[in-house]
């Protein structure tokens, strides 16, 4: 299968602050690709790049097969892309933000748009400077999805919308997946990656932690290891040669020892600390 | 790039409509208000003629303000000046940093089209903007001279808005390129501009040893009084604009086009 997004070796820095480092990861397509990590991990710093938002000193991306700083305007056309601000100009009404949008994208897209305002419950007719944070997010969601693009990049797209809707959202990123779109999802709630991601790239702190398939994470060597040492009761999530572990409790009173396989939530949260 | 023309236009149509509303209409008030001064201004005109700088300064000493014409150059063209100025200052310091200062950036400029486009757009935008300014305040004050039946000097008349359309050009450029460079609408920084270069270009035209340097000024070649008295326009101070106009419209492509754009 094509891979619709290839990151090498990206490394971006603002001044003397650290931007990105040496990240690297692909993605496929027809996937939901998970991009998880705490605030300030340099989630939406590689994005911005990789929409050609940001100038980067090292590194190379692509969008299906192109290069981001020679195609942007054509790269652009096929990606539908959700800021996690979702800020637009207050003045306007919702139906001229997204006709707005269709405009510059020279497509008619009022079907499309129509049907997802009806799916997303808004008001067209209403102005941006009315609408709750949720409710420009629908705004986003309508604008990235209206084109039915080829990729879709949503930077924290469930905050501020209420659980029926984060449904609705979901349910409308697999049918449009399942005909073939591309999904990239920054995201810092791990359920949402647990539960519609095929594959999770962890960042922290500028640098990529770890790009695995959700499901080969919970295979992990790391164990969640729970004892009572020495009459102190101990729980921690452990990760290499059990047998390091076995010589490093010789010597000690063991009273009682649990060795489990860790929760995936607990393994996001192991890269994230 | 015609839809974000389209979109700019829209979105500063109705702060136009002020604008033109208000500085035409003090245009045409003053006009309308001649015909009930110009008794007493014919008894002024000649004290105001000798009030040495001063006179220079607001060129009161090439034109008589007892006629309709000079009334007009010395007062209308004043009002005319400055508040054309400050539109077009309003209109350049706004429109690139405005995306930034609302968190509209991302929105822009993650879809379709080249920053480049955009950076075009927004400047034919405000080219626009600034011409219907001024055929609006133009009509307003055709209207005043025909409501009192008076001739109009057509070639000064067109010499002088032809200037004062290029100097707003100068203006709305130079502040295009600060806003280029700004994350916030600096509003401030583009009206203190034009104060800064209207008191300038007063000072040059008092203190005889500034005389020289008052090309700096683009109010220099847009000056009502010196274009109706003259019916020419300064030649150096003219090309030394068209210089600053398009190093700013450069430096504004350069700068917006390099940048990070901030969320």
């Amino acid at each position: 299968m094509k891979q619709v997004i290839e990151i090498n070796h990206l490394t971006k820095h603002y001044g003397t602050h650290r931007g990105v480092e040496d990240v690297s990861f692909c993605v496929k397509e027809g996937s939901i690709f998970g991009f998880l990590g705490p605030n300030g991990a340099g989630k939406s710093t590689t994005i911005r790049a990789m929409l050609g938002l940001l100038r980067f000193e090292q590194g190379r991306i692509q969008l299906f097969g192109k290069d981001i700083q020679k195609d942007k305007e054509a790269i652009l056309r096929e990606v539908g892309y959700m800021p996690s601000e979702a800020m637009f100009y207050p003045s306007m009404r919702v139906k001229e933000v997204v006709q707005l949008v269709a405009d510059v994208r020279k497509k008619d897209c009022r079907e499309e748009a129509a049907k997802l305002c009806d799916r997303l419950q808004i008001d067209p007719e209403k102005k941006i400077r009315e609408l709750s944070l949720g409710n420009r997010k629908k705004v986003g969601i309508v604008c990235a999805m209206q084109h039915r693009p080829k990729l879709f990049v949503f930077d924290e797209p469930t905050s501020g919308l209420d659980p029926l809707i984060q449904r609705e959202f979901f349910a409308l990123i697999r049918e449009y997946v399942a005909e073939g779109t591309t999904c990239l999802l920054s995201t810092h709630v791990l359920s949402e990656v647990k539960n519609h991601c095929e594959k999770v790239a962890i960042m922290k702190e500028g640098k990529l932690q770890c790009v695995d398939t959700v499901a080969h994470m919970t295979k992990t060597s790391a164990k969640r290891i729970r004892m009572v040492r020495d009459g102190k009761q101990e729980d921690f999530l452990f990760k290499g040669d059990l047998n390091d572990l076995a010589k490093e409790l010789v010597g000690h009173e063991i009273t009682d020892i649990l060795i489990e396989d860790p929760s995936l939530d607990e393994i996001f949260l192991h890269f994230y600390q | 790039m015609i839809t974000i023309y389209g979109h700019e236009f829209k979105s500063n149509w109705k702060s136009l409509l002020i604008w033109a509303v208000c500085v035409g209409g003090m245009g045409l008030a003053c006009i309308l208000l001649f015909s009930s001064v110009q008794e007493s201004m014919a008894g002024m005109a000649e004290n105001f003629a000798s009030m040495g700088a001063f006179s220079d300064a607001f060129g009161m000493r090439q034109l008589s303000i007892a006629t309709l014409t000079g009334f007009y150059a010395t007062e209308v063209g004043t009002i005319h000046g400055l508040g054309g100025g400050m539109f077009a200052a309003i209109l350049g310091t706004g429109m690139l940093s405005k995306e930034e200062d609302g968190h509209t950036s991302e929105f822009l400029f993650s879809l379709p089209i080249a920053r480049s486009k955009v950076i075009w757009a927004k400047w034919w935008a405000v080219v626009t903007l600034i011409l219907l300014f001024n055929l609006l305040c133009m009509g307003l004050y055709v209207l005043g001279f025909f409501s009192l039946g008076e001739h109009i000097p057509v070639k000064e008349f067109l010499l002088y808005h032809g200037m004062q359309v290029f100097m707003q050009i100068e203006i709305g450029a130079i502040c295009y390129a600060l806003s280029a460079w700004m994350k916030k609408n600096q509003l401030g920084l583009g009206l203190g501009m034009v104060l800064l270069l209207y008191g300038y270009d007063l000072m040059t035209r008092v203190i005889p040893d500034l005389a020289d340097y008052k090309v700096i000024s683009p109010f220099s070649y847009a000056n009502a009084a010196d274009v109706f008295s003259s019916g020419t326009v300064a030649g150096t101070a003219t090309v030394i604009g068209a210089v600053v106009l398009v190093v700013s419209i450069w430096l504004a492509h350069v700068v917006y086009g390099r940048r990070d754009l901030a969320a």
